[in-house]
């Protein structure tokens, strides 16, 4: 049971620390652009 | 999940919502409902978790192929964007994969690794070329070659996603990994349900993760957009023709 605990620990742990940092990366980059050029809604290219 | 994230929306906060109380009921139907399997014991509780992650990296990794197609035929910004944030995604459900796998094989199989077993080195050469193309994103370079060659490189590492699923099938002599439980209807009742909560759970997951590494991709070109167009400025503000 030991093992099926700490697979279930790992993965949770890594699911939680990589939606963190999503959260983080995303707070400091929209930080840095415009609040209405945040946001994907068309492109002029 | 908070409304003043940057990457979050109605939407996000709904797949997120969704998320926790799928994976509180998933923990509840892994660990308390289900029963120790005959063959497996204990171990069946890595199943709810290890087969959805693994089954959803394909998933991934083909909507990473759909989106390169996009770029490369129709210079989609949406579908590059949409490349780099399923790759990464389904390189954390890939790499889990791995890691889960081993540990589940563990107690199944007596061993956590076996370089002769087709589906644990082609998964890991599957992780590795994946990986390969988040660090081509990291090469500094014109945007729109680094998308076109990320494109490629997402359309050939493709090829070796059904590799990987077919493999316990096409290579069964050389494989300790069981073939598909799923298609062969092995599991039901208490347990076929938590494995249906494993793939709810964990798409639901997916998705939350994916729009917010999609958005994540957009601030980051936008931020690099305006870089060059404040270079280009003080070039023009020195008299430099550009």
């Amino acid at each position: 049971m030991g093992y099926v605990v700490a697979g279930w620990i790992i993965a949770l742990t890594v699911f939680f620390l990589y939606a963190v940092s999503l959260m983080l990366r995303g707070r400091r980059l929209a930080a840095q652009v415009p609040p209405d050029r945040q946001r994907w809604m068309t492109t002029d290219e | 999940m908070s409304p003043d994230t940057p990457t979050g929306s109605t939407t996000t906060r709904v797949f997120g919502t969704a998320t926790l109380f799928s994976m509180a009921l998933l923990l509840c139907a892994a660990f308390w409902w289900s029963e120790p399997d005959a063959q497996q014991g204990d171990a069946v509780r890595l199943f709810y978790l290890h087969v959805p992650v693994a089954i959803l990296e394909y998933v991934a990794f083909v909507t990473a192929g759909i989106g390169s197609v996009a770029y490369l035929w129709k210079r989609s910004v949406f579908g590059d964007l949409l490349a780099h944030a399923a790759v990464e995604v389904g390189v954390v459900y890939s790499g889990l994969t791995l890691v889960t796998g081993a540990i589940w094989g563990r107690p199944t199989w007596g061993t956590y690794w076996d370089w002769g077993d087709v589906r644990l080195v082609s998964t890991l050469i599957m992780f590795l070329v994946y990986v390969g193309y988040l660090a081509l994103r990291q090469v500094p370079g014109d945007p729109h070659t680094r998308a076109k060659q990320a494109a490629v490189v997402a359309l050939v590492a493709l090829v070796n996603v059904p590799i990987v699923n077919r493999s316990v099938e096409w290579w069964a002599n050389r494989t300790l990994h069981q073939k598909s439980t799923l298609i062969e209807g092995k599991i039901e009742d208490i347990n076929a349900f938590a494995t249906f909560l494993g793939f709810v759970t964990f798409t639901l997951l997916l998705v939350w993760l994916m729009i917010h590494r999609f958005r994540i991709g957009w601030l980051q070109r936008e931020v690099d957009r305006r870089g060059l167009e404040q270079a280009l400025d003080e070039r023009r503000a020195e008299g430099i023709e550009v």
